[in-house]
């Protein structure tokens, strides 16, 4: 009898300390993390619900007592409006050319600084160096670099023919741009490329070698499989920056007195995060702007779903390193 | 034939193969930026005229510095900077380890929701935030970023908890047998073991303000604003003609203290990176 209560009373006994070490344990785990809970719900859930409402309204910023609920009106006009489809054309077109060569690059730039090579963290340093700088000193580089005049591209490319004076920025302001971001991305990608190259394993290689194999032939069957996790990360980052490129085409619009902060830039590096910028805090249109914003936010969502989507066919997590 | 000999005989193309793309690559890297440096160098006369300066002069340095209050605006942008990293690493480490080492429901939701903020396009948070520091009477003031620091950086979480996850749970269970709190766990066992992790974002962090022009030229004016902003436009002589080599002393001198932080910290931000696991 004695024994049969004790085998009912030890589950009772047990399991009421755990639950409440349990709860414990919970509430110390809100506690840790509540200053990003309290941030979270004041700096981007409430805003974010905010500017969803602003995008039905017409709100200028200003006025509160003026606002009015307009619908999905802010919508309709943003798929009528024909800047609108320009600066979303222009950003797409970026988007192709840029994020595959960044891509490359950085992985070429890896793949290089990974060989027993004399002075690796010179080289490393140099190609990571352009991604540390602040984006007003980089579109001052270029600014400078390709300046018709001053610049030395153009003196490069006068030695080998004629005078040459293109003015870049304003005969070819996207080349600039696309030239800015890939040299500004590169030592970024680079070092998470790196990162994944020193997970791989050696012996994996060194198999593949005395097997037979060539570099290259390692390089395309041990090397970038392995590496997939780390070449959709970098694309889909990669991605995600290219569409919210705001800053540097107003930072490399042409001009001799620099920057206000309503300097509209040449019509080819008149891009979406822009336009919607211009038409918030230049034209005072917070309502349009938003809808204009939230439309960037549910392209960047979409284009992320597909690619989760699409990379279970070609990213590879086979191995834990 | 020895060992050590065969080994060390490398064939010339394979050395050539090995160097030219990288050193090729490296130069066009840092031409642009051995551009600015040598446009510091010239006189303005020089500019647009002779390739190289005829005689290098730093007239051009002393101009940048006292052209504008450099002193001040760099006084201003080393203050946003540092109070925010400071801070927000702080905050990041404390929730990074709790997502890291204490279990509730709903945590890895939450997690996921972490992660998901990172993909938020920092403009569509940012207008309502305006709207609501310019509510508040926020605007023109540091406060939006200490609020902004407050909450901690998505990025940095998800390094500190990718970083504390690889701590032994021994270490806890030792500590808590001995009576330690949570957060004595976490400022005597997890921060004074987390230099690379912490170096690593403060960094980051620090370089995201100082380099940032989007935030303070639409929240800060006047004497607030940071050195960024007022890099922005080109420093000109008395007529308003624009003195592009005083201006490229300027971007110099702006970005140096960044370079030389980052040369001698090269080493922590490779080992940050490959000891997070942050390589997706």
């Amino acid at each position: 009898m004695t024994g049969a209560a004790r085998v009912l009373d030890r589950p009772v006994a047990r399991i009421a300390p755990w639950r409440r070490r349990g709860l414990r344990r919970a509430v110390t785990f809100y506690l840790l993390i509540s200053p990003w809970l309290i941030g979270f719900v004041l700096l981007a859930a409430i805003p974010l619900v905010m500017a969803f409402l602003m995008s039905l309204s017409n709100y200028d910023g200003l006025n509160l007592e003026y606002v009015q609920f307009v619908g999905l009106e802010n919508y309709v006009r943003a798929f009528t409006d024909p800047d609108a489809q320009h600066a979303l054309g222009r950003t797409l077109l970026l988007m192709a050319v840029v994020v595959p060569l960044s891509l490359t690059l950085q992985l070429a730039l890896a793949l290089m600084v990974n060989q027993p090579i004399r002075f690796t963290s010179l080289f490393r340093t140099i190609f990571y160096l352009p991604y540390v700088i602040p984006v007003v000193a980089a579109a001052w580089v270029w600014k400078i670099f390709v300046d018709p005049t001053g610049g030395l591209l153009n003196a490069l490319l006068g030695v080998a023919g004629a005078q040459v004076n293109v003015r870049w920025l304003v005969e070819y302001p996207t080349v600039v741009l696309a030239l800015l971001t890939i040299w500004g991305a590169a030592g970024g990608g680079m070092v998470v490329f790196l990162a994944g190259l020193q997970g791989i394993p050696a012996e994996y290689r060194e198999a593949a070698m005395i097997d037979g194999a060539n570099r290259l032939q390692v390089t395309r069957h041990i090397t970038l499989p392995l590496l997939s996790p780390v070449i959709f990360f970098n694309l889909v980052t990669g991605i995600i920056a290219t569409l919210q490129i705001l800053v540097q085409p107003m930072l490399l619009a042409p001009g001799i007195l620099g920057l206000s902060p309503g300097t509209v830039p040449p019509r080819d590096n008149y891009l979406y995060a822009v336009h919607a910028y211009l038409e918030i805090f230049v034209k005072q249109l917070f309502g349009y702007g938003s809808a204009l914003l939230w439309l960037l936010f549910a392209v960047v969502l979409g284009l992320t779903l597909v690619l989760f989507k699409t990379s279970r066919r070609w990213v590879f997590y086979g191995i834990e390193p | 034939m020895t060992v050590a000999t065969s080994r060390r005989h490398v064939p010339a193309t394979d050395t050539t193969l090995r160097y030219v793309p990288v050193v090729l690559a490296a130069t066009a890297f840092a031409l642009p930026l051995a551009w600015v440096v040598v446009t510091s160098l010239k006189k303005q006369s020089e500019f647009g005229t002779s390739l190289l300066p005829a005689a290098p002069q730093l007239a051009n340095y002393e101009l940048a510095l006292s052209l504008v209050n450099f002193a001040k605006f760099a006084t201003n942008s080393l203050v946003l900077s540092g109070s925010y990293a400071s801070l927000v690493v702080l905050v990041s480490a404390l929730v990074g380890y709790g997502f890291a080492r204490h279990r509730a429901p709903g945590r890895n939701r939450l997690f996921m929701l972490v992660l998901a903020t990172l993909m938020v396009p920092n403009l569509v948070l940012f207008v309502p935030q305006f709207v609501i520091f310019a509510q508040l009477g926020l605007t023109n003031t540091y406060w939006p970023w200490i609020l902004w620091a407050l909450g901690g950086s998505p990025f940095a979480i998800f390094l500190f908890r990718q970083f504390f996850a690889t701590f032994p749970r021994e270490l806890d269970d030792a500590a808590e047998v001995d009576g330690a709190g949570p957060l004595r766990i976490f400022f005597q066992i997890y921060l004074p073991n987390s230099g690379p992790a912490l170096a690593a974002s403060a960094i980051f962090m620090f370089l995201w303000v100082w380099g940032d022009y989007l935030y303070p030229i639409l929240l800060l004016n006047g004497d607030n604003t940071t050195l960024a902003v007022k890099m922005s436009s080109a420093y000109v002589d008395p007529r308003g003609n624009p003195l592009q080599t005083v201006t490229m002393a300027g971007v110099v001198l702006y970005v140096l203290p960044l370079i030389a932080f980052f040369a001698a910290a090269n080493r922590f931000i490779v080992r940050g990176i490959v000891t997070t696991g942050l390589k997706g």
